[in-house]
């Protein structure tokens, strides 16, 4: 009989042990959430060449400022958070200026290849709307539909309340519900 | 709480495969237009999320990032040094400058700058040809192994040497 799995350290137990000198708690909260922060940056307008560099900018500023985390919200939403920051402070860079890039797209081979065209076009037209959504509307958008958060943990991790967190999705699920007509 | 309010508020976890839709839901779902569109919607988000470009090694990055962090440690730590040899002098430049015993400036006027110590030296121009040769010839005599121990002392000198010093001395 083999023995059951240990279970996974939880992220306080990750980032206790990297504050102790652990590098492989480094690695493994890279592993847990740095494809998660990806989705968020990538459906938040960020071109697929920058990905890797923002979420290793962002998974630095997090380790940078650890004690700043007080397990208060998840250690997940507090680097969307931050990825959050980040997106905000490139845009202001670029000022407004567009950033999806419809060529960058690595299409898989299916059976239907209209429809897939079709995917790959709504997808883009998803992210370009994405990225003109007011910031807490596409953060808590992004959270919940992305990603399943409930709305107590995204009140949580953007300083505001579960009503006003609510409120925000719907107005951007009534906006982006328009693409999907 | 409407039915779209109460399927709206479920969709995600259905979306993420952590619940079903009940027999009441898909009722509805099937006869209200609004929820399939938000449906697809968060269908078309989560398969956005699918194609995101995939990242590299987690390692890899992870030792990048400790050492960039190691990099801040230590430009922090050497202008902490910097900081503390900054405060360690200006501490000593305020006992200095507080110092009981320290010469003050005369009030008779502003203060000059310090003049060099002035240290009496013979005044060579003023001895004849025949001293001068002999205390050049003194002075060039090497010392025996290149110590003035052995060096005679003053009272070893004859009468005519020892004046001639003490005239060099006195200038």
């Amino acid at each position: 009989m083999t023995p059951a799995p240990l279970p996974e350290p939880s992220d306080q137990a990750l980032v206790a042990a990297y504050r102790q000198g652990d590098q492989r708690a480094a690695s493994e909260l890279v592993r847990r959430h740095g494809p998660a922060v990806a989705r968020f940056l990538y459906s938040s307008g960020a071109l697929a060449a920058d990905i890797e560099d923002l979420v290793q900018e962002t998974l630095f500023r997090a380790f940078r400022g650890l004690e700043r985390w007080r397990g208060e919200a998840s250690f997940r939403s507090w680097l969307f958070t931050i990825a959050g920051n980040l997106t905000r402070d490139a845009f202001r860079r670029r000022k407004g200026r567009e950033v999806i890039s419809l060529e960058d797209r690595d299409l898989p081979d299916r059976a239907d290849p209209d429809a897939e065209l079709a995917a790959g076009e709504l997808e883009d037209r998803l992210r370009a709307e994405l990225g003109r959504l007011p910031r807490l509307q596409r953060e808590v958008f992004l959270l919940r539909a992305q990603e399943g958060t409930s709305y107590e943990e995204i009140a949580r991790a953007l300083g505001t309340t579960p009503g006003a967190a609510r409120v925000h999705y719907h107005h951007a699920v009534k906006r982006l519900k328009e693409l999907v007509g | 709480m409407s039915g779209c309010t109460r399927l709206s508020d479920r969709m995600p976890e259905v979306v993420h495969g952590r619940s079903r839709w009940t027999a009441d839901e898909a009722a509805h779902l099937a006869a209200c237009a609004e929820c399939r569109r938000e449906l697809a919607l968060l269908q078309a988000t989560v398969t956005l999320g699918r194609r995101t470009p995939r990242l590299g090694d987690a390692e890899r990055m992870a030792a990048t990032i400790e050492r960039r962090l190691t990099g801040i440690r230590t430009r922090r730590i050497g202008v902490q040094r910097v900081a503390g040899l900054a405060a360690a002098a200006t501490l000593l430049l305020a006992v200095w400058t507080k110092w009981p015993e320290r010469p003050v400036a005369s009030p008779a006027g502003p203060s000059r700058p310090a003049a060099p110590a002035l240290v009496p030296l013979p005044e060579l121009e003023l001895l004849d040809p025949a001293e001068l040769d002999s205390l050049l010839q003194r002075m060039e005599q090497p010392s025996v192994g290149g110590s003035t121990l052995d060096a005679p002392g003053l009272g070893d000198l004859e009468d005519t040497e020892l004046e001639q010093v003490l005239a060099t001395w006195e200038g």
